[in-house]
């Protein structure tokens, strides 16, 4: 039988949280992906660039996240799990570099929640806006997601 | 050239960009990305947990699909062009698969001192079907 999704999360902004962004962690997760770009890798060829330093790949900052938060809270506010949930789609609006050393606070908020029924049944489509800004508070990207929950 | 630089004026409505193959996709490649970005849901490591969820295996980040998009345009138009990258992850990326990311260019924009090409993007598996589509907008240099 489908599960109920709590559409009175909508409006919801979870806890602001800082992150630092690591050196390592920048370079980590270029590997991970195979993107061997000097720019992400190379300290000697970040420190040269228009940056003065290394930058993050475009889709690094989905690895901000609230380490004080309990992952499974906003699935069970939603009344689901994470076995039901898939990523359905992700944007990143990017207007500064993200850098090592970087400190930048991330706002989250539950924006929308729709539902549909598809091919592989009916779904539950939650949408997150994420701010995330730096110590001047300058806008340095904008996260929009939707993750799907098949009911 | 791989890196080289890439001027606005050096691009056209209809370019395409070059393919990126990536994959067979490892297991250990989902793993070592779920490390890198904290997602360590079970459905991309754990076989039977995945066919328990209905999703018949284990299956790839669709992040990481987004990954290899955001390569194919870095590659072509360098490093930190990238200024909006929208993706709906519309496949599954299976174990073995190769993903082949592809774009082509839909617009060019010019305002003020700040020059944008608008493309649409997307990722195909080893049969040509559609893991990935969206749209890309990044910033280039001019020339002029």
């Amino acid at each position: 039988m489908p599960i109920q999704i709590n559409k009175a999360v909508v409006g919801k902004e979870l806890p602001p949280f800082a992150v630092t962004v690591e050196r390592g962690k920048i370079k980590e997760f270029a590997r991970a992906v195979g993107d061997l770009n000097p720019f992400y890798l190379d300290d000697r060829v970040g420190g040269a660039s228009e940056w003065g330093d290394i930058v993050a790949p475009p889709t690094f900052a989905i690895t901000f996240r609230d380490e004080a938060a309990d992952t499974g809270a906003l699935l069970r506010d939603l009344g689901t799990d994470i076995s039901r949930v898939l990523h359905g789609e992700q944007e990143f609006e990017l207007h500064r570099p993200i850098q090592p050393g970087g400190t930048y606070l991330c706002r989250a908020k539950v924006t929308d929640i729709y539902e549909k029924t598809g091919k592989s049944g009916p779904m539950a489509f939650v949408v997150r806006e994420t701010s995330v800004t730096d110590r001047a508070n300058e806008l340095v990207a904008t996260l929009r997601s939707v993750t799907v929950i098949r009911l | 050239m791989k890196y080289a630089k890439l001027y606005f004026e050096d691009v056209r409505v209809g370019d395409e960009l070059p393919p990126l193959v990536k994959g067979p996709i490892p297991q250990i490649q989902l793993t070592r990305y779920a490390g890198a970005s904290g997602d360590f849901n079970p459905i991309h490591q754990d076989d039977e947990f995945a066919r328990a969820a209905g999703m018949g295996g284990v299956f790839a980040h669709g992040m990481l699909s987004m990954g290899f998009v955001a390569q194919s345009l870095t590659e072509w138009a360098g490093a930190g062009s990238v200024r909006k990258l929208g993706i709906r992850f519309a496949g599954l990326v299976r174990l073995k698969d190769t993903v082949t990311c592809r774009g082509r260019v839909l617009e060019k924009t010019s305002k003020d001192d700040a020059h944008t090409v608008e493309l649409e993007v997307w990722a195909e598996n080893g049969k040509g079907d559609k893991v990935v589509t969206g749209r890309a907008t990044l910033a280039l240099p001019a020339r002029a």
